[in-house]
């Protein structure tokens, strides 16, 4: 597979996962830009037998996420000394019920992220581990949580 | 809503990249070269054991085989008429010099034999004894002395002369020969002239009984007779001393042997290989163990605090 094939097969993976991890279709569309960027870079280490293409690529997006998440922290603490963060109104995805949007933002991004992962990618447990960098069965406790969290949010809205 | 239609609708959902991604997208790709040829380890594999297969081949057979050394023997005879061991019976009958008819001559022969054991130093001495009487002849002297593993035998045989010849081709069978010399001394020249001293003995003597019976011829008489005695003995001795032949038969085991060393086989500079690689691996052990051991304590130091920061960010 070439990084062509690999970036046209996964690019809509790539940026719901980004989108669904930042909570921010701005940030996800330039950190896509990114991440398909240092992957182009990295391409050389990416090997097929140790994983398919979509589970790299969404390591250097989480990675790239990851930085994105530290410098923004840095630029909130700067900025809230001078005015507090505006509230960022985000749709997640076509299809989902005002409640289930409202019950994802109040997700944490750690839970956002193994939802988009497990759910929206619909990636095993193991690969999603690798992505995460744990174990397969913390990854599906991660997922139980965020999921009944979703479900007392739903409830509540209800 | 239960998780499982919490699941169902969260999996119908759809995101798809904007247009404009997927543009700046398709260009990052396009920017991409064409992928090398990746090094895989099969592809290795078919490079690196064709020329390992090769090397070690070139090793194996242009090594230049050491001659084994042979069994040394550090007391080799300090005179021997032969330098190198022979063949069994071969030897003897070279060094059997036959007697000429009608001649009186000393035969004085040495034989040096290697076996392998002890034991054989002590069967050899039987079996020589044997030999010699069965030839007639008699042991003048037999020495035998056994160490541990070393044995050393030296015989003194008498041999009929006219039999020493198949005495020495039968003792040199029951060994190695690693030395042996024949010598011989003709005593006809010396009994003619003791034979002829007796002639001489003989007429004074018969001219001093002709003579009138004074004390003095009477003293004179007694005095040659035996003179005259005195020479046939010693003629008599002379003879059967010439009868017997002297077989010095010297029976041993090897003094110090070196055991053989094994050639270097062709795997040997392997073995040497992998030795010096081991001894390296345990100073590597010894000496890395703990500064490994540091290492992997900070690696997962760091790996801790990089988990708790990241759990951190991911808790917004």
């Amino acid at each position: 597979m070439t990084f062509q094939q690999a970036a046209e097969a996964h690019l809509d993976d790539v940026y719901g996962y980004l989108a669904w991890f930042t909570s921010d279709r701005f940030a996800a569309e330039d950190l896509t830009a990114v991440t398909f960027e240092r992957a182009l870079r990295l391409w050389h280490r990416f090997d097929p037998d140790r994983g398919s293409a979509r589970t790299w690529l969404c390591q250097v997006a989480r990675t790239v996420a990851l930085d994105h998440f530290r410098s923004e922290r840095r630029r909130t603490r700067r900025e809230e000394l001078a005015a507090p963060p505006e509230a960022v109104d985000f749709h997640f995805a076509e299809g989902l019920s005002p409640d289930l949007e409202s019950a994802l933002a109040g997700l944490t991004a750690g839970e956002r992220e193994v939802v988009a992962l497990r759910i929206l990618l619909d990636l095993d447990a193991g690969a999603a581990a690798r992505v995460l960098g744990i174990s397969p069965t913390n990854c599906t406790t991660r997922l139980n949580r965020a999921l009944k969290k979703l479900e007392e949010a739903l409830h509540v809205a209800a | 809503m239960s998780q499982r239609d919490l699941v169902a609708e969260l999996r119908a959902a759809h995101v798809g990249a904007p247009p404009e991604v997927r543009e700046r997208v398709r260009l990052i790709a396009a920017a991409a070269p064409a992928p090398p040829r990746r090094i895989t380890w099969r592809r290795a594999l078919v490079v690196v054991v064709p020329v390992a297969a090769a090397v070690a081949a070139t090793i194996v057979f242009t090594r230049p085989a050491k001659n084994q050394q042979v069994v040394r023997e550090l007391n080799a005879p300090a005179t021997i008429d032969r330098a190198a061991p022979q063949t069994h019976g071969a030897a003897a009958k070279a060094f059997a010099v036959p007697s000429p008819t009608g001649r009186v001559q000393d035969y004085d022969a040495t034989l040096s034999l290697r076996v392998e054991r002890a034991k054989n130093v002590s069967d050899g001495v039987k079996s020589a004894l044997r030999i010699t009487t069965s030839l007639g002849g008699y042991s003048a002297s037999v020495h035998a002395e056994t160490d541990g593993p070393r044995a050393v035998a030296d015989l003194k045989l008498k041999i009929p002369r006219n039999h020493v010849q198949q005495a020495m081709a039968r003792l040199s069978q029951l060994g190695t020969i690693t030395g042996e010399s024949v010598s011989t001394v003709d005593k006809t020249a010396a009994l003619n002239a003791t034979d002829r001293r007796i002639a001489r003995l003989q007429k004074q003597l018969a001219k001093l009984r002709a003579n009138s019976e004074s004390p003095e011829n009477a003293r004179q008489i007694l005095a040659l007779e035996k003179q005259i005695v005195r020479l046939q003995r010693s003629e008599a001795a002379t003879r059967l001393n010439a009868h017997y032949a002297t077989v010095d038969l010297h029976l041993e085991t090897p003094l110090a042997t070196v055991a053989p060393k094994h050639g270097h086989g062709p795997l040997h500079g392997l073995g040497v290989a992998f030795r010096w690689i081991g001894i390296g691996a345990v100073y590597a052990l010894a000496l890395g163990g703990p500064v490994a051991l540091l290492i992997v304590l900070l690696l997962l130091g760091v790996r801790v605090v990089r988990r708790r920061r990241e759990n951190a960010l991911l808790e917004i």
